[in-house]
């Protein structure tokens, strides 16, 4: 069977009546899931599975991958509205969405989330219909010095992260960093600063760190400076058309990231997070204004957003295509495709065309449907930031404390939510930006396990990334962000004088 | 307007509990606890009846998060269970994540007695302890029942040169630190483990073996594209990449061949005249302190789960062996296993308890 059969026979899985229905649940189901802090797509998933058992495994899957890219589209709602990052994927969208609401275009934010999400999501399953049998092999391209050449070039924009002392941003990353090693080294399998407690062993989660950096620490600087405007001052949710020099402004980053982000996704073990990292990274490095990202810029936010939904059809490459899941929630789908009696990998395509095809093509249609659920719910969603401060606040705390409940069920985890929530007010009271830190663990955790793999392998030899295509290309790259910069400084400091 | 937000909040409020509804756990939390504090009277008053049958809700603990083989087996057996009416009471499924196991036993250690409340485990309750990393093992619960068996595999690219597992461990015996193997878990867990127990046996030095922990399928993928050479994981792995011919597995960890297309291809390492095995053995565990009657009602509820025809179609889609081993064999069976861990796990200088 050809491509384009293929395709046919997917639209005529998707596009039929049972289709639509379970499209529709999956990514109504996400939507909401993504909206609240800690519950992701995962456990969402695997709840789903003993549900689904018996049921026709294409719609079974159909409707689960809608729960995972409805929650990756919704997820940008409570970063944006609350600065309390939905899913991890979101935890960037943050960055320009939260300023932007807090300057009453709440309504504009979403819009721009919810449209970016739409081009990424809508790019990348074009891209995942005529390229999925060939992207294969690119899943497959990165070995451990790959890797470590991306994570280090994703950490050479630690300084463009910045605003203002590059020292602070340093510093900020470097404590970032020293968080990642805590837990289990994968590496020897001892216990690294987990002080003996058992709580510790699995290393600190992702959620916990953001909602604290960012939720907490925002109310209680709140709570702090009640009389200076912020959340809940903006009552103003803006309307949430979009100008056509908006349009002009979006359309640049949303497409590029769309591109990135669907590579970046396809790699295991980079995801959705990681792509919506580095996608805000390079629109802020190629901006003509870099300054008005983190103020609310309107590309600051279209790049994540477009960036983590290509991601998120990105990871469909390698657990369709190779059967390999590259993150946790594509691992649960591959569990949900053996009850169901499906093994995904090479083979899919040809054994099963209706189930591949399927799917693919209803991410196409779940992609549409999520663009006209959230559209319209925009203004009453947007209205949450018109409860009176108290409340919000109140609400804030809540949402945080459960969702961060919600993600391992430890108590532990709620008094490590206050630390770091403590820990974000100090970083910004003597102004230490917090993406750096953010930035550091994610990519920290990656790149030191990357380096130690690519050290075993060559029986300690650094030569190594140097071997390798794609790693020596990545590392010359990284080299050149970090010396960009400097050229551009002395230059700027030339012209002056 | 205020009308409408108070509206709006309470449909957030109302899906919001909607959502953790269905993943049972916060109710079945709470069940739990009222479980401790009942549990005392009722097992009494059944002990002295002879038989005994559970008077409320089970609570079925995965100590693990929620998708991942532990989880998978606590929901696929509950579901069972249930359904085909071979337990009346309503079973919960928990996730209690984190330390690799250690911290969903450490909240089943702390019920001692309670029949109310079981777990699913496997290797890695005999492994985690002996790393050091638990503090509770095998020996501070009761084994019930062992249901599944998974094997391991070694599996190299199809271009490799080794054609078979004595080849790769000629070889090795020549130069261990001439080949790169890798699993999913870190040193001392059960990828890396499995591989160190055949190596030992064909005389190869194991403490010189060159392992990688990738996770997130970070292991096919070095594989595949050459990084690492041998991918030590479960059988239910690699029979895709197999298939599809990308991969050759030199050896599976079973004494027999195991069933199925494709696997059945697959050769065991006794054939090779590697003289060792590896089982991955899947089964559940209740508190210390049960009463006889307790455990031997349990143990039959759980062969009947073990020859239902919906748990071998659930086994078979899974790709797992059916494994039953009753309460007596299973704490023999586990005794004599982590004797023999132990040892390895000595040798390596991993052994931390």
């Amino acid at each position: 069977m050809g491509a384009l059969d293929g395709i046919a026979t997917g639209f005529q899985v998707a596009l039929s009546l049972e289709g639509i229905m379970f499209v529709l649940i999956g990514v109504f189901v996400g939507t909401f899931i993504g909206m609240l802090p800690g519950l992701g797509p995962i456990s969402a998933i695997a709840i789903m599975i003993p549900i689904t058992y018996g049921m026709d495994p294409t719609m079974a899957l159909v409707m689960m991958a809608g729960v995972y890219y409805g929650a990756v589209f919704g997820g940008s709602t409570s970063s944006i509205l609350l600065n309390a990052p939905g899913i991890s994927g979101t935890v960037a969208s943050a960055f320009d969405g939260y300023p932007m609401a807090q300057q009453g275009k709440a309504g504009k934010a979403l819009a721009i989330a919810a449209i970016s999400s739409f081009v990424g999501g809508t790019i990348s399953v074009v891209l995942l219909m005529i390229f999925a049998p060939m992207l294969a092999s690119v899943a497959i391209s990165f070995g451990p010095p790959a890797y470590f050449a991306l994570m280090l070039l994703g950490l050479s924009a630690i300084a463009s992260l910045s605003e203002g002392s590059t020292i602070k941003a340093m510093i900020s990353a470097v404590i970032g960093f020293m968080i990642a090693t805590i837990g289990i080294d994968p590496q020897t399998g001892t216990a690294r600063f987990n002080f003996g407690s058992a709580n510790l062993l699995d290393g600190i989660d992702f959620l916990v760190i953001a909602l604290g950096l960012f939720a907490i620490a925002e109310v209680c600087y709140l709570i702090m400076n009640r009389d200076k405007k912020s959340i809940g001052s903006a009552k103003e949710i803006g309307s949430l058309r979009l100008s056509k020099s908006d349009f002009k402004e979006m359309s640049g980053p949303a497409g590029r990231q769309s591109f990135l982000g669907f590579i970046l996704g396809i790699l295991p073990g980079a995801g959705a997070t990681i792509a919506s990292f580095i996608s805000y990274i390079t629109e802020k490095k190629i901006a003509k204004n870099p300054d008005e990202f983190g103020k609310g810029s309107i590309k600051g936010l279209a790049a994540p957003e477009a960036s983590n939904n290509a991601a998120t059809s990105g990871a469909f490459v390698p657990l369709l295509s190779l059967g390999i899941p590259g993150s946790g929630t594509t691992a649960v789908m591959l569990g949900a495709f053996l009850v169901l009696g499906l093994q995904p990998g090479p083979m899919m395509m040809t054994d099963r065309p209706e189930v591949f095809w399927g799917i693919i093509a209803s991410m196409y249609i779940g992609n549409i449907f999520l663009l006209i659920l959230n559209l319209p719910l925009i203004p009453y969603i947007a209205r949450l930031l018109t409860i009176p401060r108290p409340m919000l606040i109140s609400l804030v705390i809540m949402f945080s404390f459960i969702g961060v409940y919600a993600i391992s069920f430890s108590v532990f985890d709620l008094y490590l939510l206050l630390a770091f929530g403590v820990l974000g007010l100090l970083m910004r009271m003597f102004a230490f930006p917090a993406p750096p830190f953010i930035l550091a663990f994610i990519l920290g955790g990656m790149m030191e396990q990357s380096f130690r793999q690519s050290m075993t392998i060559s029986g300690g030899n650094i030569s190594i990334f140097f071997e390798n295509n794609i790693s020596l290309v990545l590392i010359i790259m990284s080299v050149l962000s970090f010396i960009f910069p400097i050229i551009k400084t002395i230059r700027t400091k030339k012209k002056e004088a | 307007m205020k009308k409408f937000l108070a509206i709006l909040l309470f449909v957030f409020l109302l899906g919001f509990l909607a959502a953790c509804g269905g993943e049972d756990n916060e109710e079945s939390q709470e069940d739990s606890k009222s479980n401790e504090e009942s549990t005392e009277e009722s097992s009494e008053g059944n002990a002295e009846g002879g038989e005994w049958t559970p008077d409320q809700n089970i609570e079925m603990v995965a100590p693990a998060g929620a998708g991942g083989g532990w989880d998978t087996t606590a929901r696929m057996a509950a579901q069972v269970l249930n359904e085909e009416g071979i337990i009346e009471e309503s079973i919960g499924v928990v996730n209690k994540e984190g330390a690799g196991g250690a911290i969903g036993w450490s909240y089943i250690a702390n019920q001692e007695g309670n029949p109310h409340s079981l777990f699913v485990s496997s290797s890695p309750i005999l492994l985690v302890p002996l790393s050091g990393q638990s503090e509770h093992g095998h020996e501070d619960f009761t084994p019930i029942a062992n249901v599944i068996a998974d094997y391991g595999a070694f599996a190299v690219r199809e271009d490799a040169e080794w054609e078979n597992l004595s080849e790769l461990f000629e070889q090795m015996k020549e130069d261990p630190s001439s080949v790169t193997v890798v699993g999913t878990s870190s040193p001392g867990s059960m990828d890396h483990i499995q591989f160190v127990r055949f190596a030992k046996a064909a005389g190869v030095d194991i403490t010189k073996i060159k392992y990688v922990s990738a996770p997130d399928a970070g292991g096919i993928t070095q594989v595949l594209n050459g990084s690492a050479d041998v991918f030590s994981t479960g059988v239910g792995e690699v029979v895709e990449q197999a298939r599809a011919g990308e991969i050759r597995v030199l050896a599976v960890t079973s004494e027999e061949r195991l069933e199925g297309e494709t696997l059945s291809e697959f050769p065991t390492a006794k054939e090779q005249g590697i003289d060792e095995k590896f089982i991955n053995w899947r089964g559940f565990f209740g508190p210390a302190d049960m009463t006889d009657e307790q455990v031997a009602y349990y143990e039959t509820k759980f062969k009947e789960l073990s020859e239902s025809e919906a748990f071998a179609e659930i086994r078979s889609n899974y790709g797992w062996n059916e494994m039953y081993m009753g309460s007596e064999e299973y704490k023999n069976f586990l005794d004599e296993e982590k004797e023999n861990l132990k040892g390895l796990l000595e040798e390596l200088d991993l052994l931390n308890e």
